[in-house]
């Protein structure tokens, strides 16, 4: 594999541009809508490490080329690989990705994601876990692994699981979508910049000589506007009685608190008797298309993520995708990617099919150590010798 | 205070003023790799290694519903109710104790309606068995860790007012009460305790006579004495409570009796007859509303007497299975099944204070493994809290102390939920014996804690201080401990002279080592002994048995020279004390060493192997009997005193990975137990 193609790849997926202390990474596989391939991973972890110590960089900026910002892991090349060699090289792919992630949100130098167009999967690994996010009017987030039987992973259970009220649990569980304005409401991104101004942040921010968190915010403050949410957006919540209402949020936090998917999903039934309200509606579809191992283990991660450090949730999520491409628990994953990626059917049949026939123990083993002499867990590149921001210290 | 000179701290401070002036940029980003002068906080995360695994550590101590009490402590973390505040970059919830005593119950009631709403007390009372059983002590115990107050006053309500209704009422009671409390529809307390009786329930003077010509019980405090007391929910919320008084039919008094009485209607208004007072503001638990009822005359159907041991026809005749009124609540036979709602209170005691020990010691561990203090070089950087062995002896047996009895905890649980007849002496025994060794080790804990974290140790938000407030009460409620342990040494006296007089064999709670020839301890005792169990258990029993043996030759001494019977244990109260300790001691031991058995070899056996071995040394080195009776010589005292401290060294490389295993989760901790300095920082101090 250490061709000239994958140095190629490795050169020209992700471009960059130096601007004084200021350094630029493109994502640049736009026809794949930015999907992040083992070439470009390994030249982000390469460039985030090598400007770690470099006393010439302050601040680095992420993009992608195109209508995208970055769709995801390329999911599809990780089937390729394991359906021709073994599942180990899947999870070399992920190995590399979860680093990356682990880097990022321990990073000493701030970092702004330019969430321009889709954001989804592996690429809010990239940009969740940096300091700075801005979103657009394009912006569109999604978290959508249980449709494909995988779950959230790149450490979104860190990331999902501490958004307000439960809010989490329902972008992590369904795939739901939302726009700019939802993500900043929710605080998955911290600014909101219009397209049409983001040139002018990004010459701002390249004239930046600090690597000063509050400087650094400032500057996007000052190309940053307060969007307004859509009136049928899942985040609104009622302002006057969180009991009696009908807005999302509020039943997000009543039905998306429950113990159980299956309580979750009684919930939604309870609450959307008698209403024709379609997101309702849509939310109890998302789910009872979602594979059932991946809603149960979906939850459970969120739920576990909620009071880990970021690091234990990726150790914990490299286990549980390493049993996904293992395959042996579940073939869900293969099956999604089949009916979604590969034959596009989108009629995956999950196995098993439905909620009950899934046990604890069942999901118990995906959250226990592989039964394989020369798999190991995941080893966190040590972080000792970095004086790390406070941002930083409070995800630990 | 230290050994540096004026001039030496006066060019310490200005290196670090001039460090402000000039590197302030250096610390957020530029060269990180170069460390700073000026004070930064260091996660301990970041340089201290975790060589087993935690989930798995965390099984072995948590054991039961792990996902439940997962789910339990996210809803509590993300819902405003449970005052979430950010401090140094995290996320803490905790009680707000500047709230007044009324702003903290309504608090706590506000929480107990949004926990029932969410499901969390689904099936409480109205499925049974030892599942049901075990995920209300895993809820029981998470609650606990946010805030005790919310643990009692929920507790009451389903262990105490649902737990008679279920012990001892009958179906009549089941049907109309237990639905209803688990829904909340009413809210029940339990009027045991009086002014003047506390211990000694037999003795309470509240009175009940029955009126056969209406066919009612009338209900009367006949003093200020009888007035109840210490009535958690009567002050404001109980709209019912079941009250504890003699029964009085025709003249003739039958014994303690449990009734069911309303205090309040439905708005809130006390009922006629009854008068409710407040116990005022408390050292801890403000969030729950303890109060004093009196009772004029109240009158009550006769349905509402509790029968499942005993009861009154319509024309006033008393019908029970056992003759002696004193027996009725208390006789032998009954004794455990009719306390039952007070020894499950006794096992949710004992699992509290384990966890608040470990809410205690994970945050002042956390906090030596970040706060430094002197040097041992001169311009070396200082030393952190944890590297001092001094600080290594304090906090580190009272960790190996915390796993054996958390251990000690499951197991007394498992025997509570899997209850029989024939097992309730034991559960009573143990029961009292650990909720009195638990309790006591988490105010020794606390306090250890509060001061290894001097000064931040003060502050409420920081817990290790304000707990001991919060947890003191233990000590006393539902069995003095003082008391307990003279019952648990009663009980033992009876295993010897059953075991005496008939020539039968010891049986049962862990004694049949009795049948065998007394031990030798080894007259060397190198490291491989002292760390060995069958050394460790063998002295713990050897201290037992004497002890029982003295305790025995003193009690026949004291009734031979015609000392009553009674008067003779409140003589004997110093070995009476030593040997409740030195028999719960012996069970922690055994139950932790059992729980060991079951870790696969590998780093996580080592560890508790060494911590097993901390925590029996610790026991020898801290009871003077074993030296005043002369089970170990002053030389193998000091061996053993000497392998304490070489323990903690070797536990100190996993002191993280130890307190991480609790498994309370960083926002129940507080922030000193993370950074510290950013918690602290001026930004922080104006929001």
């Amino acid at each position: 594999m250490a061709s000239q193609n994958s140095v190629m790849a490795y050169n020209d997926q992700v471009l960059v541009e130096e601007k004084s202390l200021t350094r630029i990474l493109v994502l640049n596989r736009p026809k794949q809508l930015n999907a992040l391939s083992y070439p470009m991973i390994s030249r982000l972890l390469d460039l985030f490490v090598a400007y770690e110590a470099d006393p010439n960089v302050k601040l680095i900026i992420l993009k992608g080329n195109g209508r995208a910002f970055c769709a995801g892991g390329d999911v599809a090349a990780v089937v390729h690989d394991i359906r021709k060699a073994n599942w180990k090289s899947g999870a070399q792919f992920f190995t590399k990705e979860f680093t990356l992630n682990y880097v990022i949100a321990t990073y000493t130098k701030p970092q702004v994601s330019i969430l321009n167009g889709i954001v989804m999967g592996g690429g809010n690994g990239v940009s969740m876990h940096g300091r700075f996010r801005v979103a657009t009017e394009t912006s569109v987030f999604a978290m959508p692994e249980t449709a494909l039987g995988l779950f959230p992973d790149i450490g979104a259970s860190y990331f999902l699981s501490r958004l307000p009220g439960f809010f989490g649990e329902y972008v992590g569980l369904t795939g739901a979508r939302l726009d700019g304005a939802e993500m900043l409401a929710c605080g998955l991104a911290t600014h909101f910049v219009p397209a049409t101004k983001l040139s002018l942040l990004e010459e701002a921010l390249y004239k930046v000589d600090s690597s000063d968190s509050n400087i650094i915010s400032a500057i996007i403050d000052c190309y940053s506007q307060q969007p307004y949410l859509k009136d049928q957006s899942a985040y609104k919540r009622s302002v006057l009685s969180p009991h009696s209402s009908h807005f999302s949020l509020d039943v997000i936090d009543r039905c998306f608190s429950r113990k159980t998917v299956e309580d979750i999903l009684s919930a939604l039934e309870r609450e959307s008797m008698g209403k024709a309200d379609d997101w309702i509606n849509n939310t109890i579809q998302s789910l009872k298309k979602a594979s059932p191992t991946s809603l149960k283990i979906s939850l459970r991660s969120i739920r576990e993520g909620r009071i880990q450090g970021v690091g234990q949730c990726l150790t914990r999520e490299f286990r549980m995708v390493c049993h996904f491409m293992e395959g042996k628990l579940s073939k869900d994953f293969f099956e999604g990617c089949r009916a979604i990626l590969l034959d596009k059917d989108r009629n995956p049949k999950w196995e098993p099919a439905r909620l009950e026939l899934i046990s604890e123990g069942m999901v118990e083993q995906f959250f226990s150590r592989m039964d394989d002499e020369e798999w190991d867990d995941l080893k966190l590149p040590s972080r000792s010798n970095f004086v790390l921001p406070r941002h930083a210290i409070a995800k630990l | 205070m230290s050994s540096e000179s004026p001039t030496d701290r006066a060019s310490r401070r200005t290196r670090i003023l001039s460090n402000h002036l000039t590197t302030s940029d250096l610390q957020v980003g530029g060269n990180s790799l170069q460390s700073n002068i000026c004070l930064s906080y260091s996660p301990p995360e970041l340089h201290e290694k975790i060589e087993f695994e935690v989930r798995k550590m965390r099984e072995l101590l948590d054991v039961h519903n792990l996902q439940d009490r997962d789910w339990l402590f996210g809803l509590m973390m993300q819902s405003k109710l449970f005052n979430p505040q950010e401090k140094g970059g995290k996320v803490f919830v905790m009680p707000d104790f500047n709230h007044t005593k009324e702003q903290q119950r309504e608090m706590t009631m506000k929480r107990i309606e949004y926990l029932l709403e969410r499901g969390v007390f689904d099936g409480w009372l109205t499925t049974r068995g030892p599942e049901t059983e075990m995920r209300k002590f895993a809820f029981m115990e998470t609650l606990g860790i946010f805030d005790q107050s919310l643990a009692i006053k929920i507790g009451v309500h389903f262990f105490l007012w649902g737990g008679a209704i279920q012990f001892f009422g009958t179906k009549r009671h089941h049907d109309k009460w237990l639905r209803d409390t688990e829904t909340y529809r009413i809210k029940g307390c339990f009027a045991m305790t009086e002014l003047g009786h506390g211990s000694n329930v037999r003795g309470i003077e509240t009175v009940a006579t029955y009126d056969p010509k209406t066919d009612e019980f009338v209900i009367t405090t006949p003093c200020e004495s009888a007035q109840k007391y210490w009535i958690g929910g009567a002050a404001n919320h109980a709209t019912h409570t079941v009250v504890f008084s003699q029964l009085n039919i025709n003249g003739r008094n039958q014994g303690v009796h449990a009734f069911i009485v309303q205090l309040r209607d439905f708005d809130g208004n006390i009922c006629p007859n009854i008068r409710i007072a407040d116990c005022g503001h408390k050292i801890g638990l403000n969030g729950v509303d303890n109060g004093r009822i009196w009772f004029d005359n109240v009158r009550i159907p006769r349905e509402n007497l509790l029968n499942s041991v005993a009861d009154v026809t319509p024309d006033g005749q008393y019908k029970s299975a056992i003759q002696d009124p004193d027996q009725v609540i208390f006789s032998c036979c009954r004794f455990a099944a009719f306390l039952a709602p007070l020894t499950s209170g006794r096992v949710t005691i004992s699992l509290s204070a384990i966890y608040s020990a470990q809410i205690g010691l994970a945050i002042a561990i956390r906090y030596a493994l970040s706060r430094r203090a002197f040097s041992f070089v001169p311009n070396e950087p200082e030393v952190l809290l944890l590297d001092y062995p001094s600080h290594q002896r304090r906090l580190l047996p009272l960790v190996a102390k915390t796993y054996a009895m958390t251990c000690a905890g499951n197991y007394l649980k498992k025997m509570y939920v899997k209850r029989t007849p024939e097992s309730n002496k034991t559960i009573h025994v143990v029961s009292s014996g650990f909720k009195a060794v638990l309790t006591w080790h988490n105010m020794r804990t606390l306090q250890e804690c509060r001061e290894a974290c001097g000064g931040q140790g003060l502050k409420t938000e920081n817990q290790v201080g304000h707990l001991k407030g919060e947890y003191d009460v233990q000590s006393t409620f539902e069995g003095d401990n003082n008391v307990l342990m003279q019952q648990v040494s009663k009980a033992l006296l009876g295993e010897f002279i059953a075991a005496k007089k008939k020539n039968k064999p010891f049986k049962g709670l862990g004694l049949e080592y009795m049948n065998e020839p007394w031990p030798v301890i080894p007259s060397q005792l190198t490291s491989d002994i002292l760390r060995s169990s069958n050394f460790q258990i063998t002295t713990l029993r050897l201290r037992e048995r004497d002890l029982l043996n003295r305790f025995a030759a003193e009690m026949s001494q004291h009734q031979s020279s015609g000392v009553n019977k009674e008067y003779a244990f409140a003589l004997g109260y110093q070995l009476a004390e030593d040997l409740g300790r030195a028999f719960s001691d012996r069970i922690i031991f055994e139950t932790f060493l059992n729980d060991e058995g079951t870790v696969s070899t590998g780093p996580m056996k080592d560890v508790v192997g060494k911590l097993r071995s901390l925590y029996a040394l610790t026991c020898m080195e801290e009871d003077a009997a074993f030296l005043r009776y002369g089970y170990l010589s002053t030389e193998k005292a000091a061996a053993v005193r000497a392998e304490v401290a070489k323990l903690c060294s070797e536990l100190r490389p996993h002191a993280l990975g130890l307190v991480s295993s609790f498994g309370v989760p960083g926002a129940f901790l507080s922030p000193i137990a993370f950074n510290w300095i950013d918690s602290n920082a001026w930004s922080s101090s104006s929001a």
